[in-house]
């Protein structure tokens, strides 16, 4: 039984999955209340958890509560909670308003159980529960956009969950153990023949967790899904299903390697650096040509995705902050896209459109709306005093940290014939630092970011509107956006209780 | 736990090798019948009947989507059995088999229940 | 007290944007308070600022971000040094002319003075800053302001003069950002007056990559050739007072950085490329000046002068010397005035025939000589006139450079000649010879916002000319630590 109480927030929000369902189909009822109460009880639940400072594991270690899984509760819950009351208008207009409270609530509960899972098989078991509910609620609203989102979803998702599969499969084959700790002891003890397998092990489930987090190259869903699924399911999709995929690589990366120490860190401290360069110089260059706002905030989220990877080459590559930094940068990230979400769907309502040309002359419109999105759009790109300032430069931070840390050697300036000693002694020392190069990249795409997302802020502000009509939103949807835009300038000036939290979440995976 | 690598991948050659072998085998002989056979390229060759009425329609149809409904359904309880084998085994070494079995078969009647009550086994 | 200077503006723009849309008060009467009264705190710090004391003075400081066990501590930290102290005056001066110059605004006048007030408060929080971190979120702070001042309320091709604005600032900064990580991570801390103590510490990379990666930023913004190219279409497309504020104190910026952060922090880097920094800078002065004679545009020719000029600045700092870096640090004040009442008297000019281009005007000094006379003290100012200010600081600029480059300095000489040039030769096509008709009406400046404006800062372009030590004074104490570091390198 006490099992059962270690998994309780998770627990609660699947019975209320199917408490909804039933009730759904029973007749009509108020749905929101039931749907809104598990989430704080739970959320309140896993907070009392993380209060009690204790780590508990359940059903033989596969399920670990400790800072770490509660951090992620928090916020996934949260999230939660904001999507539905953000997007109601829109749920609440559906007669398939019964499954999408139902699913949305499964997918969180799973999300839960993702984070808070030790073991391989519970990992699999989390994750495809929560994709699978993602993928119906892509396809929900029956359009032909939607349907096809929710098949595509469906198709890359299931490949995805192969690869993985795959790669558990060698994990377990080589350390004959699914817990993550059993994978630990089996690095940690440095098997000189097991090193290639195991790096194509951690390639297979990268390359799978890679589809969660909607990193290059494993991204290409994310545009198409993000366009055609519903704002609600979008804005769910894009805060808390990548909260989650990044906390479970977190965690498998981190336990399952023992903290960056192990002798394969800079293998994947490599991998996970070239593939943050290529999804933020890919989703950004794509962005560039977006006319949709959910295409563009699509392309976009691969671009952060990008940003919170240098966090995880960083772990790898040794930084001791590097996780808090992956963790802090979803957290303003969480606030910053739903605020940005919660104002496209409230916008998209209204104005029946998600062209960035019908935002036009918004802020004459609906000044809170514009303002915020503004303030969203700025937080994204990076610009104080918004929180995506002080994350990039966290998590920048980290990175530089970890590459003053690494032993990495290079002979790469010696092998090169003729050149000047002078020239040879500097690609040695920017190779050797190439996880600089990572950031530089990193920055360099920020500015190429502000032009779409400026771009799209002086849409909203300069251009003539096409009707002066005010826009009227209800009071709940003002008060998530004012509640999002709080966070974003919150954590942008006084970032430390956040960046505390985050410390504290990640001291517990070591 | 002591795995060689070297014996995980070197299982992996035979694999390897019966993959590459079943990929020329089939491969010769398309190849073959491609340059060797006679081949007429004639229109009615490529008609269901060479003889007889015309055929009216495709020779492919579609499937209503309620047949993958009731698949689905029936695999859902095709599963549900296979673990009920292996329980079985255990049922009468553990009392606690029993309610785990219990809860278990609740959840896919529930399921049932519900696909039932939104009309998915209505015939439509 | 520089919390007070920084926080005033802050508070202005958000009284101003909380208010009700009608309220019997006017945007502009509240922007004027809290301008002034921050004007009112700068002249108090430089009033009080001690030069004989060594060290930052009026120092603030509390942990702003505590990460201290991932070794990220941000601090808040203020204070002022004698290179930020004129600086700081400059920017409580040129913000409240700003605010007057803007007095008949009628486009949205509440995010008007809304965004003046926020970019007073980031440029403040960048000359104040002593914690790297700190500094450079005042640095990009000060972007959205601008941005939306050129793209909202300017003329012409505004959004693609504020876009381009914004594009080259970010894409100059990027760097700088990694630059900062790398220094900070070798020390330890981001605090400037402590890495002061130890320059040129060990760092992960070579310390030429980092000098240029923090140097791009400061060279976009001050700017100079060849990252020149946003300014003048900045400038041509800005309303009036943003044309003031980017020429007056956002180009000081830059120059401000230069001395603060590569040159202090990593001296030997400075001295390596000493020699390439002034060869830039002697270039962009000639090739400015020589762009500025073929402008057609008044306020684009006022523009390029701004490009020649900032060029001595650099020339200045490259030099390396005490005399030579206080030439700069009072160069940029002085520019800051001077230019920043050249381009209030070519606004008025605006107001008045909404037309910039030099063709359509001719004695205007017969129908507007208030204009025309502080035009003349301006462009007289700018082109170097002993007892005016700019005469001061270029003369110290070039004794102090001419020793370690001359070829440099004797460019930058020929620049002078070339001001005189630009300068007289667009006095007597727009203000001097025969009274026109077209502009017979044209009223003079009377109303008092404008006259206020002007004089005042005419007059400090007087007094610095003749009685230079009110700032230089204080300028010789905010260089002489730098110049040591740099000497002892």
């Amino acid at each position: 039984m006490a099992d059962f109480v270690v998994i309780a927030p998770a627990l609660i929000l699947l019975l209320a999955s199917g408490v909804v369902l039933f009730v759904a189909i029973s007749g009509p009822g108020t749905l929101r209340p039931v749907v809104l109460g598990a989430l704080v009880i739970a959320g309140v639940f896993a907070l009392a958890q993380g209060a009690g400072g204790q780590n508990a594991e359940a059903f033989g270690g596969a399920v670990r509560v400790d800072a770490f899984s509660v951090f992620f509760a928090v916020l996934i819950v949260a999230a939660t909670i904001a999507v539905i009351l953000g997007g109601s208008e829109w749920i609440e207009s559906r007669a398939q308003r019964g499954e999408v409270y139902g699913l949305m609530l499964a997918s969180a509960g799973a999300m839960l159980l993702l984070t808070q899972s030790n073991d391989l098989i519970m990992i699999f078991v989390a994750l495809e529960t929560t994709s699978i509910a993602q993928f119906i609620l892509a396809g929900i609203a029956r359009d032909a956009r939607s349907s096809e989102a929710g098949l595509k979803y469906l198709l890359t998702g299931s490949v995805s969950a192969a690869v993985l599969l795959y790669g558990f499969a060698f994990l377990f084959g080589l350390s004959g153990s699914t817990s993550l700790q059993g994978i630990a002891a089996y690095v940690a003890a440095a098997p000189e023949g097991g090193r290639l397998a195991l790096l194509f092990a951690f390639a297979l489930v990268a390359a799978g967790f890679g589809f969660k987090m909607a990193i290059v190259p494993f991204h290409a869903w994310a545009p198409d899904v993000y366009q055609g699924a519903p704002t609600v399911v979008t804005s769910f999709l894009s805060v808390a299903s990548k909260a989650a995929g990044f906390a479970i690589v977190l965690r498998v990366f981190y336990v399952g390697l023992g903290g960056g120490d192990s002798y394969i860190a800079n293998d994947w401290a490599i991998m996970f650096g070239v593939l943050a360069a290529l999804s933020m110089t890919f989703g950004n260059l794509a962005a560039l040509m977006q006319t949709d706002v959910k295409r563009l905030l699509g392309y976009s989220s691969i671009a952060q995705a990008g940003n919170i990877a240098v966090g995880l080459a960083a772990v790898a590559a040794g930084s001791t902050n590097g996780a808090s930094g992956v963790l802090f940068f979803l957290g303003t990230y969480a606030a910053t896209n739903l605020g940005a979400f919660v104002c496209v769907m409230a916008v998209s309502q209204r104005i029946g459109s998600d062209q960035i040309r019908d935002y036009a002359g918004l802020a004459r419109r609906s000044p809170w709306l514009a303002g915020i999105l503004t303030l969203c759009l700025l937080s994204l790109t990076g610009i104080p005093p918004t929180a995506g300032f002080l994350a990039k430069i966290y998590i920048f931070n980290s990175a530089i940290q970890a590459s003053g840390a690494s032993e990495f050697t290079s002979n790469l300036g010696a092998q090169m014939v003729g050149a000047p000693p002078f020239v040879a002694n500097l690609v040695d020392g920017v190779v050797e630092r190439w996880l600089v190069l990572v950031v530089v990249v990193a920055v360099l795409n920020t500015a190429i970011s502000a032009f779409y997302y400026l771009r799209w802020a002086r849409t909203m502000i300069l251009d003539e509107p096409p009707e002066t009509s005010a826009l009227r939103v209800p009071a709940g949807v003002q008060g998530v956006v004012a509640v999002a835009a709080f966070g974003v300038v919150l954590f942008g000036l006084a970032p430390t209780p956040l960046i505390t939290a985050a410390q504290h979440a990640a001291a517990a995976l070591h | 736990m002591e795995h060689s690598t070297d014996a995980l991948f070197g299982g992996y050659i035979t694999v390897l090798v019966a993959i590459v072998m079943g990929a020329i085998l089939p491969v010769t002989a398309l190849l073959a019948t491609r340059l060797l056979a006679p081949f007429s390229r004639e229109r009615n060759k490529g008609a269901t009947y060479e003889c007889g009425m015309l055929p009216i329609r495709r020779a492919s149809t579609s499937i209503g989507m309620r047949f993958y409904l009731y698949a689905i359904l029936f695999i859902i309880f095709d599963v549900e059995a296979l673990f009920v084998f292996p329980w079985v085994l255990t049922f009468a070494d553990s009392p606690s088999a029993y309610w785990t079995m219990f809860a278990f078969i609740s959840i896919l009647g529930a399921g049932l229940a519900y696909a039932w009550k939104k009309g998915a086994l209505q015939w439509r | 007290m520089l919390t007070l200077f920084l926080m005033l503006p802050i508070a202005g723009a958000l009284t101003l944007l909380l208010l009700p849309e009608d309220q019997r008060i006017k945007p502009r009467v509240i922007a004027l308070v809290y301008s002034g009264l921050a004007f009112a705190v700068s002249v108090l710090v430089f009033a009080l600022f001690d030069p004989a004391r060594e060290g930052y003075q009026f120092v603030q400081r509390f942990t702003w971000i505590d990460a201290s066990s991932a070794g990220f501590t941000v601090q808040y930290a203020l204070g002022v040094d004698g290179l930020s102290a004129p600086l700081v005056l400059l920017t409580g001066l040129l913000s409240l002319a700003a605010v007057l110059v803007s007095w008949n605004i009628e486009l949205r006048p509440r995010a008007y003075f809304a965004m003046l007030l926020l970019l007073e408060a980031s440029v403040a929080g960048v000359f104040t800053s002593l914690d790297l971190i700190q500094f450079f979120f005042f640095w990009e702070l000060e972007l959205l302001p601008m941005y939306l001042l050129i793209s909202i309320w300017g003329s012409g091709r505004k959004e693609y003069s504020a876009m381009k604005f914004l594009l080259y600032t970010i894409g100059g900064s990027a760097l700088m950002a990694v630059g900062f990580l790398l220094i900070g991570l070798s020390a330890g801390t981001f605090d400037i007056a402590v890495l002061a103590r130890t320059p040129d510490a060990e760092l992960i990379l070579p310390g030429a990559l980092v000098f240029w990666m923090i140097m791009a930023a400061f060279l976009v913004k001050l700017p100079v050739f060849p990252v020149h190219t946003w300014l003048p279409d900045a400038h041509t497309d800005a309303p009036t007072a943003v044309s003031v504020m980017l020429a007056g104190v956002l180009l000081k910026m830059g120059g401000y950085g230069i001395m603060r952060i590569p040159v202090s922090l990593l001296p030997e880097q400075a001295h390596t490329f000493a020699t390439l920094l002034a060869t830039i800078a002697g270039f962009s002065v000639v090739y400015g000046a020589i762009i500025t004679l073929q402008q057609r545009d008044l306020k684009r020719l006022i523009a390029y002068s701004s490009v020649s000029h900032m060029g001595y600045v650099l020339l200045g700092v490259a030099a390396l010397t005490p005399v030579s870096m206080s030439g700069a640090a009072l160069q940029m004040f002085t520019h800051g005035t001077i230019t920043g009442l050249l381009f209030i008297m070519v606004g008025l000019v605006y107001d008045r025939a909404h037309t910039r281009q030099i063709a359509d005007f001719g004695g205007l000094m017969h129908h507007v000589p208030f204009i025309g006379v502080f035009m003349l003290v301006a462009g007289m100012a700018s082109l170097g006139l002993p007892t005016l200010s700019g005469f001061v600081a270029e003369l110290t600029v070039f004794l102090g450079s001419w020793d370690a480059h001359p070829i440099a300095t004797a460019f930058a000489v020929f620049g002078v000649v070339l001001a005189a040039g630009y300068i007289l030769w667009m006095m007597q096509r727009v203000f001097f010879g025969p009274p026109s008709t077209r502009w017979a009406s044209m009223p003079d400046a009377t109303a008092w916002w404008e006259r206020t404006a002007v004089l005042g800062m005419a007059a400090s372009i007087v007094v610095v000319g003749v009685y230079p030590a009110v700032v230089t004074r204080v300028i010789e104490a905010g260089i002489e630590p730098i110049a040591a570091i740099v000497g002892a390198a």
